[in-house]
């Protein structure tokens, strides 16, 4: 019969704890780079396909934006691994290359959700423009 | 899962260098193309600093978000000057 006892030291034990934080760390970070990735391979395709149709250079920024989106998502899911490692955290070295890394994923988030929302004020400027002077482009279908 | 990482971040660059020569040859404008390289090049860092990565990473990827800031700093100047709204 299993006592408390037992099950404390096998199912919550050190060891098998640092286990399953390792697999979850794992998990979300492979959740973030397949985000990261899908994000670059579709906006790689829209890329060629914009050239394809000679489209204008404000169709390439909101490919652009698209992406950002894709690499803020990615990056999302890289931070909330760096949180799960805190919890298994084993040295001072590691902990620092933790918070270095957290830091710069931390600051590149800023940094991107600012410069989507500059870029899409930008956009918006733009297509009112062109919707302004008629643009020859959208007028065909 | 590292070598993995790696192909992909390798295969971001390549797209980056295509779409980059791409968007050069539609929209003839290099800062544009430049633009589209720095936003394909930061996915491919962040591949890189996936898993267990290293000092190089890191300061590759600090080096490429310094330049997409100054990079954008300059077209976002450019794009006032040319609708005159700067002074």
């Amino acid at each position: 019969m299993i006592t408390a006892a037992d099950w404390q030291e096998e199912v919550l034990s050190e060891q098998s704890l640092r286990s399953w934080v390792d697999l979850l760390v794992r998990l979300v970070e492979a959740a973030g780079a397949l985000i990261i990735f899908f994000g670059a391979g579709l906006a790689f395709a829209r890329f060629v396909s914009l050239t394809a149709r000679r489209r204008r250079e404000h169709e390439f920024t909101a490919v652009r934006l698209g992406l950002g989106r894709y690499l803020v998502l990615g990056l999302e899911f890289q931070l909330a691994s760096d949180l799960l490692k805190t919890a298994v955290s084993p040295s001072y070295e590691d902990i620092g290359q933790l918070a270095a890394v957290a830091a710069i994923r931390t600051a590149l988030n800023y940094f991107l959700g600012k410069e989507i929302a500059a870029e899409r004020q930008e956009l918006d400027a733009e297509e009112q423009a062109d919707s302004g002077r008629g643009d020859p482009e959208r007028a065909v279908p | 899962m590292s070598g993995v990482l790696q192909t992909a971040a390798l295969l971001c660059t390549v797209g980056g260098l295509i779409s980059a020569a791409l968007a050069l040859a539609a929209t003839r404008r290099p800062l544009a193309a430049l633009r589209v390289l720095l936003d394909l090049l930061l996915a491919a860092g962040l591949l890189r600093l996936t898993g267990d990565p290293d000092l190089r990473a890191l300061t590759t990827l600090a080096a490429v978000v310094l330049l997409r800031q100054l990079v954008s700093a300059g077209l976002r100047q450019d794009h006032r000057i040319a609708a005159g709204t700067e002074p």
